[in-house]
C-alpha cells in the first residue's frame, strides 16, 4: 500500500466546503480517500486533512495531476504532507465516533540509526497501552512537502475524540516514557522541529490491513 | 481523570569540582521559570554531600506536579520556549552527563494507568 497525507492550510476567506468538494471529486480514484475538515485542537494541523491510499504508484499517478492542481489553488496558503509505504495494524473494529489522527515529525539530521530504531519501538508501545487506539500505522517518509522534510508519520484511529484528548494524553506511557524524544529538556530529544498534530472525523476505516 | 502526583527528576553528574556552581546556576537560572510553569521544588540532593574540588558529584533534583494534566500544561508552556534548551546548552561545561525521568509513587501506578 502507498499512502499520501496532506494537511491543507486555507487562506483567510477561502471557501472551505468548496475546496473539500473539489478534493473529494478528484481523489475518487484512490483506493481509499479521507478528506475532512480538521477538528478544533489541532496544532500546525491545517484546515483540511487529506489521507489517500493507493494500491500502487500507477494509481497515485492517475490521481496526481488533478489533485495537485486543486491543492495549488490560490485559496490554499500552505501544505504539509508526506508520501510513504504504510503497514496498518488494527486492534479493534471501527467505531461510529472514530477520529483519525496523524502526526508528522522530523527526526534531527545525524541521529544514529539505533536511536531511531529505539524511538520507533517506543512509539509502537502507545497502542499497546492505550485501548482507545483502534488502529495505527507508523511509517518512514519517502517524500515530504511543507515546513520541514518530515521523516515519520504516526497515524491512529481512536474510538472517539475523548480517546485522543483523554487516555492517549493521560497514560504514563505517553508523558513519562515516549515524550522524552520530543522534549527539548530531555537529553534524549531527537524531534526538535515543530510537529504537525492533526485530526478529523473518520466515517469509515482508514488504517485497515490488506 | 488521573490524579496521582507526578515527579520530574533531574539527575546530573557534574564535572569534577563544578557541583556547587551547577547547583547555584540551577537554582538561580532554571528554578524560577520552572516554578512559573507549575512545578514545585521538592528537594536538591548532592551525593556525596561534599563540594569536591577534583571529583564529580551526583546532583538529584526532584520536582512535583499535582497530576498528569499539570505535567502537560507545564511542558506545553516550556516546549515553544527556545530559551530553555539554550539554558541546558549553556551549562554544558558544568555537566558530565544527565538524565530527566518522570515518575510517580508506586501506590499511584495502577490508578495512573487506568485511563
Amino acid at each position: 500500500m502507498f499512502d499520501l497525507t496532506r494537511l491543507i492550510h486555507l487562506s483567510s476567506g477561502a471557501d472551505r466546503d468548496g475546496v473539500l468538494n473539489e478534493i473529494r471529486t478528484v481523489t475518487a480514484g484512490a483506493e481509499h480517500a479521507l478528506v475532512q475538515p480538521t477538528l478544533p485542537g489541532v496544532r500546525n494541523g491545517g484546515d483540511i486533512l487529506v489521507h489517500l491510499r493507493f494500491d500502487n504508484f500507477d494509481q497515485r499517478a492517475s490521481v496526481a495531476a488533478e489533485f495537485d492542481s486543486v491543492i495549488s489553488s490560490p485559496g490554499i496558503r500552505h501544505i504539509d504532507g508526506a508520501e510513504y509505504l504504510g503497514t496498518p495494524h488494527r486492534g479493534a473494529p471501527h467505531s461510529a465516533d472514530a477520529v483519525y489522527r496523524t502526526l508528522l515529525l522530523r527526526i534531527a539530521p545525524g541521529t544514529q540509526d539505533d536511536t531511531v530504531a529505539q524511538f520507533e519501538e517506543d512509539l509502537r508501545l502507545l497502542p499497546r497501552f492505550v485501548p482507545a487506539i483502534n488502529a495505527w500505522q507508523l511509517s518512514r517518509v519517502e517524500s515530504a512537502v511543507g515546513s520541514v522534510p518530515w521523516t515519520h508519520v504516526f497515524e491512529q484511529e481512536f474510538a472517539s475524540l475523548d480517546g485522543l484528548t483523554g487516555p492517549y494524553l493521560m497514560h504514563p506511557v505517553h508523558w513519562a516514557f515516549v515524550d522524552r524524544w520530543f522534549d527539548p529538556e530531555c537529553p534524549e530529544v531527537i524531534v526538535r522541529d515543530r510537529v504537525c498534530h492533526s485530526f478529523c472525523r473518520c466515517p469509515s476505516p482508514v488504517l485497515s490491513p490488506g | 481523570m488521573s490524579s496521582g502526583e507526578v515527579y520530574v527528576v533531574d539527575r546530573v553528574i557534574t564535572r569534577p569540582g563544578r557541583a556547587k556552581e551547577f547547583v547555584d546556576a540551577y537554582l538561580s537560572g532554571y528554578a524560577p521559570g520552572a516554578v512559573d510553569r507549575g512545578m514545585t521544588l521538592r528537594n536538591v540532593l548532592v551525593s556525596p554531600p561534599i563540594w569536591f574540588t577534583d571529583r564529580s558529584n551526583v546532583v538529584t533534583i526532584t520536582w512535583t506536579l499535582p497530576n498528569p494534566r499539570a505535567w502537560w500544561e507545564m511542558t506545553w508552556r516550556s516546549r515553544p520556549d527556545p530559551a530553555l534548551g539554550q539554558w541546558w546548552t549553556g551549562i554544558a561545561d558544568l555537566v558530565e552527563e544527565r538524565t530527566r525521568t518522570v515518575a510517580a509513587a508506586a501506590g499511584d501506578v495502577d490508578a495512573l494507568c487506568d485511563v
